[in-house]
């Protein structure tokens, strides 16, 4: 079965995992499984010559990659990873990188990826910035004297939080990640930009079998941060902030 | 104050992201790279760039903290304009935001643009 037409390919598992191909891929095409080396390339043929990204395509890309996930240890690529031909994926992909790829299988087996995101509270962070900097409760009585007028003393009065935030935030998400990370095998921060209420978004990589381990520490810590900063996480997912190829110059 | 401490308010766990900003995070710029040049040019695929990612002007920002440093003691100080600023809280506007990253990755997002532009 050579497709017609360019592949996408989502992820590369190893082919004695006999793994189920995702039920449906991006562009809504059928995904299938590509062999050689002992590996398997999860594909599906892009329709057309060229691929109009909608959101359900970025969401078509995770899942898939979430359902091999969810059988066995996958290596996800990028999103729009997209090569030539059939015959493209197995020589420059499987075959070329076989020996790389096959190191990572063995290094991220069973690694599972962990999202987490931190973001202060607004009405409690403020508070408590209000009460330690009188400067910002004085600014903010200027505006409101000012009324209509008082538009830049409205900006001054927000430009000191963000600057109170700004001053606050590498350290407590020092902390926070500090806590995590101790439970974690390796971390990948994402940066953050100083201007919002974003502590910190970084992804952690567990082992499958600490997972509750880590999840018991996540409710420690949000319950001890509570209810200044708030935390979301997503996971298991795909190691995809974790792996990498070494790129031919 | 209304807010209540609810234990679990605090930690919200999904076993995958469903926002489109969560989904940009973990698959857009992460994940296996065969060669640089395969995502961007060998199909002509339209790849998303930065330009997704929700960016909201520090202005805004400002005035969205200055807005909740005037919700704090808004029981003390009850005037109109207070509870207008109230009711256009932060959380709507970085809703838009997201609506907006929304529409660029959709056919016809061109209106967004246009709104930036005449900024």
């Amino acid at each position: 079965m050579t497709g017609e037409g360019p592949i996408y390919v989502y992820g590369v598992v190893s082919s004695g995992a006999d793994v189920a191909p995702p039920t449906s891929g991006v562009a809504d095409a059928a995904t299938r499984l590509v062999e050689s080396n002992g590996l398997a390339a999860v594909v599906s043929t892009v329709p057309g010559d060229r691929l109009r990204v909608r959101r359900r395509d970025l969401m078509a890309h995770l899942h898939a990659l979430e359902e091999v996930s969810a059988q066995t240890t996958v290596l996800p690529f990028r999103f729009g990873t997209v090569l030539p031909s059939e015959a493209d994926v197995e020589r420059e992909l499987l075959q070329a990188r076989a020996e790389e790829l096959h190191e990572l299988l063995e290094r991220f087996a069973d690694a599972v990826q962990v999202n987490v995101k931190a973001t202060y509270d607004e009405t409690e962070v403020v508070r408590e910035l209000v009460s330690s900097n009188p400067e910002i409760a004085r600014a903010r009585e200027r505006a409101k004297k000012l009324g209509d007028a008082g538009y830049y003393e409205n900006i001054r009065v927000g430009e000191l939080v963000a600057g109170g935030l700004a001053a606050r935030r590498a350290a407590d998400a020092e902390r926070l990640q500090g806590s995590l990370a101790a439970l974690a095998s390796d971390v990948a921060a994402d940066p953050v930009d100083d201007g919002g209420l974003l502590v910190m978004k970084t992804s952690f990589l567990v082992d499958r079998s600490g997972l509750e381990g880590f999840d018991a520490e996540l409710e420690a810590v949000a319950a001890r941060e509570a209810p200044v900063i708030r935390f979301e996480s997503f996971g298991p997912l795909p190691p995809a902030a974790f792996v990498s190829l070494g790129q031919e110059s | 104050m209304a807010v209540a401490t609810r234990g679990n308010d605090y930690l919200q766990r999904a076993p995958s992201p469903s926002g489109l900003a969560d989904v940009i995070d973990v698959i857009l710029d992460k994940g296996l790279v065969i060669d640089a040049y395969v995502r961007v040019s060998v199909i002509g695929i339209e790849v998303l760039t930065i330009d997704a990612r929700i960016v909201i002007a520090s202005v805004d920002t400002y005035l969205r903290f200055a807005e909740a440093v005037n919700r704090l003691d808004l029981t003390q100080t009850e005037t109109a304009g207070l509870a207008e600023l109230r009711d256009g809280g932060g959380g709507e506007k970085a809703k838009g935001a997201i609506e907006g990253a929304k529409e660029k990755l959709t056919p016809g997002g061109g209106k967004d643009k246009q709104k930036e532009k005449s900024r």
